[in-house]
């Protein structure tokens, strides 16, 4: 070959070529086959994927007042591999958000890089230690962003909103039962930041905004509330029960309008509290109901039209053999109409109505009425009760069970019963959320009522709800349950407490009257129980004399606060002496 | 002399040396406007920014007021000024409240969203 300019030239230009064809090939492979790769490993070094926070939802009563909602707060964390000056820090975080000096030192000198120091801490405080932080030149302290959930009436209607864990998760109450609406769904920013930390704005990623929490609206009314929370609490003071109860309905709707229960604990200071304070008896506690189950075997014998409301039964004077077992009533009673039978609350007179409608349709009744099952309250962790069916039955149990003994109730579900004859005998699902919207206020869901199924027919429901009239006049049980101005419905229940070594305990008592107000179009339902309630002596512990006259101080209030009007002539409710107070009560 | 050195000059040709001024003027701007508008477009970023955090702080002073409107005017807070003293209540009495309109009694089988509508707000 001969080496002339030319070949020389092309020479060049070949290698030139290749060269830069390499560069080609190369760059192909880097920013083509290797681009995600590299991509990604430079993104690690500065892209950075922001979390857009959501916030969770409100809850509010019917009538759009504050339950719970949150408050933007600070949760303060150290990485320990950024601490520059660790007595310094342990000095002034200790000090200004009041850990303890010894306390803070061993969580920083820990085996843990991330260390949280301190939970909601409040905006100004944690902006506070962030100037004196930096004036001081203190590294390895950060501030993360975080909210308080706040409830601004403490302790009331504690066990119906329920509370969250730190992570803004609900875990008891309607925070729980509502989490998927509360919480909201966190958004996100893929950002760029320089070498000192800072936000490139202009090479701002991927964005998708973050969802509130839907805010949900309870069906309670917090002036009703108020009303049963002062009334239990005066209740607690006055007989000291180990337990109590308390719930509104409305009967139409199966809306509750308040509920409350004693013990309860300040939802801002729920560390604080005992798991036997956390309690939401009014789904959870089964009780016995005495006496105020007896609606059930008298809607069941008329409902199947074995009786009368007039037909009279023999009460046999007060003692009754049977099975080989005596069933007393509390006074002796001859004959009784139907009627009579809940006026004058016949034990006697009761199970022989059971016994006219037979076992398997009797139990079939009680399963009607809702017990046995869970009502479908949108609340947490309520039990369905105890009813054993016919084949569990002892031979006397069909004379037991009608005046409420043998069986294990809630008392939500002995309210739904009460409210299925005040509602012409439709038992409806009881709802304590009245409807969920979003931050604007714009209807997300709505739930309507429901109705469970027609219980007992409406001329049944009416003949039952003309009985329980009587119970609260001279001639009832209830006397001293009766509102002046008003004509009330309702049932006395008085059962002996079970004995944990058997049997019965002679001196304690679950007391408890279940009624409605007004008897002839009622507004609402409301059932009151006190475990255990101390009286100066046990023949005053009856429901009739001890929750009677609480349940007609709520509905006198209850009635002026819906602005009821009085249907009958303003009529003095019959003057019942009050139970004097125990001296333990008094302590 | 002056013959050999006026044939050693190269002509200039205006017409081209000014297209090229324009052009090399036109890219140099090009690229310093890029750059401001680069800085400018940082700038605005750095303002946005400073606007947001501006803007958080605002909802976060407007929630923790919320926050401490709703505590203070809370049931159990108004109850407690009323037992304190603060606060006093005295009863309507029944000859001061005026009936307009009898309530509208619903029918029995009718759903209402409170007891009364009067009473409902």
């Amino acid at each position: 070959m001969k080496w002339n300019s030319r070949t020389r030239c092309t020479l060049v230009c070949l290698g030139f070529i290749l060269l830069f064809s390499g560069f080609s090939f190369r760059l192909v492979y880097l920013q083509m086959l290797k681009h995600d790769e590299y991509a990604g490993l430079a993104a690690e070094k500065h892209v950075y994927k922001q979390p857009i926070y959501a916030e969770r939802g409100a809850i509010f009563d019917a009538n759009n007042e504050v339950l719970a909602h949150n408050v933007p707060c600070q949760t303060v964390v150290a990485d320990a591999t950024h601490l520059n000056n660790l007595d310094a820090i342990v000095d002034l975080v200790g000090v200004e958000l009041k850990i303890p000096k010894s306390e803070l030192a061993e969580k920083l000198r820990g085996d843990r890089r991330y260390i949280v120091l301190k939970r909601a801490v409040p905006e100004a405080l944690a902006d506070s230690l962030r100037e004196k932080l930096q004036v001081q030149n203190l590294h390895g302290v950060y501030f993360e962003h975080d909210s308080a959930r706040i409830y601004p009436n403490g302790s009331m209607l504690c066990h119906v909103i329920g509370f969250t864990d730190f992570e803004h998760h609900g875990i008891q109450g309607v925070e729980a039962s509502m989490d998927q609406y509360l919480h909201g769904e966190d958004g996100y920013r893929y950002i760029e930041h320089n070498r000192a930390g800072q936000e490139i704005v202009l090479y701002r990623g991927q964005e998708r905004a973050s969802r509130n929490g839907y805010q949900v609206h309870l069906t309670v009314d917090l002036n009703l509330q108020n009303i049963v929370e002062n009334e239990i609490d005066a209740a607690m003071r006055e007989y000291s029960p180990k337990k109590a109860t308390i719930i509104l309905m409305r009967p139409q709707t199966g809306e509750i309008l308040a509920m409350a229960n004693r013990p309860h604990f300040d939802l801002n200071l729920r560390a604080d509290a005992k798991p036997e304070q956390m309690k939401n008896r009014a789904i959870i506690d089964m009780m016995e109901p005495g006496s105020t189950f007896k609606i059930v075997s008298a809607a069941a014998a008329l409902n199947e039209h074995k009786v009368q409301p007039d037909s009279t039964i023999f009460c046999e004077n007060g003692l009754w053999n049977f099975g080989g077992t005596a069933l007393h009533d509390h006074k002796p009673f001859a004959d009784l109409s139907v009627k009579d039978i809940l006026v004058k609350s016949s034990n006697i007179g009761a199970a022989k109505l059971a016994l006219g409608v037979g076992e398997q349709k009797f139990y079939e009744y009680i399963r009607r009425f809702g017990f046995g099952e869970r009502t479908g309250i949108e609340l947490p962790g309520e039990i369905p009760g105890l009813i054993r069916p016919p084949q569990a039955w002892s031979k006397i149990s069909i004379t037991r069970i009608p005046m409420g003994h043998e069986i294990g109730v809630t008392p939500l579900q002995m309210t739904l019963a009460m409210a299925a004859i005040a509602n012409g005998g439709k038992l409806m699902t009881p709802r304590i959320v009245k409807s969920v919207t979003d931050a604007d206020g714009k209807t997300v869901s709505t739930l309507s009522p429901t109705m469970l199924r027609q219980v007992i027919s409406p001329q049944t429901a009416r003949q039952i709800g003309d009985a329980l009239r009587g119970v609260v006049s001279d001639r009832g049980t209830a006397a001293a349950a009766a509102v002046p101005g008003f004509i009330i419905a309702g049932k006395t229940g008085t059962a002996q407490k079970v004995d944990p070594k058997g049997g019965y305990d002679k001196d304690k008592y679950v007391v408890s009257f279940s009624g409605y107000l007004p008897a002839d179009r009622p507004e609402f339902v409301g059932l009151v129980v006190l475990d255990d309630a101390q009286t100066s002596k046990p023949e005053l512990n009856y429901g009739g004399l001890v929750a009677g006259p609480i349940f007609s101080r709520i509905a006198e209030k209850a009635a002026r606060y819906l602005d009821l009007e009085p249907h009958e002539e303003i009529r003095k409710a019959l003057p019942v002496a009050r139970v004097a107070l125990t001296n333990a009560s008094r302590r | 002399m002056n013959r050999s050195r006026r044939k050693n000059w190269n002509t200039v040709n205006a017409a081209s040396l000014a297209r090229w001024i324009v052009l090399t003027a036109f890219l140099a701007l090009t690229g310093l406007s890029y750059v401001y508008l680069t800085l400018q477009l940082y700038h605005l970023g750095d303002r946005k920014k400073a606007l947001e955090n501006e803007l958080a702080s605002l909802r976060t002073q407007n929630d923790v007021a919320n926050v401490q409107i709703a505590a203070l005017t809370s049931r159990s807070a108004l109850q407690r000024r009323l037992k304190e003293g603060y606060l006093k209540m005295m009863p309507i009495a029944e000859h001061n409240i005026v009936r307009l309109t009898i309530p509208v009694r619903s029918t029995e089988d009718t759903i209402q969203p409170v007891a009364n509508q009067r009473a409902g707000r």
